[in-house]
């Protein structure tokens, strides 16, 4: 596996405040990689050092085996990014806006042409940009981050301010890039779902530690499995399971969680039996799609209510 | 560099940048035009050029300066791009070393313009008022020379106001700096102190003392090179968090 994006023990202190601690990530070439955490839990000072704007205090970040520390120039060379605050001059146009940035990159004026196509922004190219909505902008960034076509694109929060519509075409977009573009896209959010529509691989940040990363597919299939089921009496569903050792949960709906690598046809079958022979009636039972939600929910607890806990 | 130059200059043309860079000479021009106008006599041509470069060295150059570079730092600061500029494959004291480059070259096309304008005011004055129509030679080559030195001398309080202004994302410090230092540049313009004071540097070069010249001198232009190169690399060096 090749690696876009590799940081190693990466960590960043504002005073007395370790606001990114020993974080260790890879993002594979052509991934779509969902960089997840709460806002404040360090997912944009981590960025900042993969893109050399900030120095770490320990550890490494390395943009196509480039160092960013020692190369800053070479490692910016393979990275485009789209960061929080876009930076657009709002007395000149889109293109004009592109144009700064592609005569600092050294990049032809038919550059500038392909990245507003992709977005398909050249229509809106010759307006000035502060009459630009918010989904405009994002599009316009994703352009100049897209300049001389980086084989990285690093976005911070792309999908913030944008309407349900404005969201949609952006996700649609992010996870079509590495095929259209061959880009590797490392993009950190707060919001789950659209990380779990968009992105192939996932880190969790927490604290500013790095508590999970892997493929998404996989996490999910690490899950233990559970089973939905909608019966005709629910508490007495849930106290006749409970009884044959079943870890059982009854909150929106009856949940029975199975151990890690549990069969879950024959837990269907035998619970459906169980249920039958004691004359509740069943209305549907199955396995519950697991989400994104539910890692992110194992491993994502603030420190204070893990001391609360403890 | 050439690039980055070239960015500034496209950004600067479409601030108001321009408006700023005539209307400050424009305004003592003016002045010398109705001053003139009032006068009895004529005068010489040389005594009103130099006292409209002496205007121009105590008051209007380091109040221009304040409004120049806060001007080309909050065309950063405002759409907080620094972030996006920092990140691009580009040396980062060149970004700061063009803005550097503008300031210097609009000040140096205002010091002009303020002798041109002033030039050009005093003589239609002159041709309103043929009584008051300017005398003698006006020494345009000395003159050019006075001017070159005060921009020279004012290199050092260019340098503290250009990193005063791109240091601190709010206005505030910049402009209460600029602000200040010419307020003491005003009321103490004929100071012996003076020639220490980096607002006062560029007014000391129409100083009757040679050592007040050259001590403005050195320190507004050496010292003041020294100091904007330092601001440059400092600038490019720190985090903007």
């Amino acid at each position: 596996m090749s690696v876009a994006i590799e940081t190693e023990g990466l960590s960043r202190r504002f005073g007395p405040r370790l606001a990114v601690d020993g974080v260790a990530m890879t993002v594979p070439e052509r991934a779509v990689y969902g960089f997840l955490g709460r806002n404040g839990a360090g997912k944009t000072t981590t960025l900042k050092m993969v893109l050399g704007l900030i120095r770490p205090t320990f550890g490494a970040a390395r943009v196509c085996g480039l160092d960013v520390a020692r190369d800053r120039i070479g490692a910016a060379r393979k990275v485009g990014a789209l960061l929080e605050a876009h930076g657009f001059y709002g007395n000149l146009t889109g293109r004009e806006n592109l144009a700064l940035t592609a005569t600092l990159l050294g990049c032809p004026t038919r550059e500038i042409d392909r990245v507003l196509e992709v977005v398909e922004m050249r229509p809106d190219a010759g307006r000035k940009v502060a009459g630009y909505s918010l989904g405009m902008r994002q599009r316009l960034g994703l352009a100049r981050a897209m300049l001389g076509a980086p084989p990285v694109l690093v976005l911070d929060e792309p999908t913030n301010g944008l309407d349900p519509d404005g969201i949609a075409d952006m996700r649609r977009f992010l996870k079509s890039l590495p095929e259209r573009t061959g880009a590797t896209v490392l993009l950190s959010s707060h919001l789950l779902g659209e990380i779990e529509q968009t992105a192939t691989h996932v880190g969790v940040v927490n604290d500013g530690r790095l508590v999970l990363e892997g493929e998404l597919s996989r996490l999910k299939a690490d899950l233990a499995p559970e089973i939905v089921l909608r019966t005709g009496d629910d508490a007495r569903s849930a106290a006749l399971l409970r009884g044959h050792g079943l870890n059982v949960r009854v909150a929106d709906s009856l949940t029975v969680a199975l151990d890690l690598g549990d069969a879950v046809d024959p837990a269907v079958a035998g619970l459906t039996a169980l249920l039958v022979e004691a004359a509740v009636p069943v209305f549907a039972i199955g396995p519950r799609a697991r989400s994104l939600e539910d890692i992110y929910r194992r491993v994502a607890v603030p420190t204070v209510r893990q001391a609360e806990a403890a | 560099m050439l690039a980055a130059l070239s960015v500034e200059l496209r950004k600067l043309n479409r601030s108001l940048a321009a408006v700023l860079a005539v209307a400050a000479p424009s305004l003592i021009a003016i002045f010398a035009f109705f001053n003139l106008l009032r006068a009895d006599k004529a005068p010489p041509w040389a005594m009103f050029l130099q006292a409209s470069t002496g205007i121009w060295a105590y008051f209007m150059l380091p109040m221009s300066v304040t409004a120049l570079t806060a001007l080309v730092a909050h065309m950063e600061h405002g759409p907080r791009s620094w972030d996006h500029l920092r990140a691009l494959p580009v040396p980062r004291w060149r970004l700061y070393a063009a803005k550097a480059v503008c300031v210097i070259g609009i000040v140096v096309i205002m010091t002009a313009l303020n002798l041109v304008l002033t030039f050009g005011a005093m003589s239609l004055a002159g041709t309103i008022k043929p009584a008051v129509a300017p005398i003698g030679d006006p020494d345009l080559s000395r003159l050019a020379l006075l001017n070159a030195k005060v921009v020279a001398a004012a290199l050092l309080l260019i340098a503290i106001q250009f990193w005063t202004a791109v240091r601190f994302s709010s206005f505030v410090p910049a402009l209460a700096l600029g602000i200040g230092g010419t307020f003491f540049s005003v009321v103490a313009t004929s100071a012996k102190e003076g020639v220490f004071f980096p607002w006062q540097m560029p007014v000391n070069m129409l100083a009757r003392e040679a050592w007040r010249i050259d001590t403005a001198l050195a320190l507004g232009g050496g010292l003041g090179l020294v100091a904007l190169i330092a601001a440059i690399a400092h600038l490019a060096r720190r985090e903007v968090l």
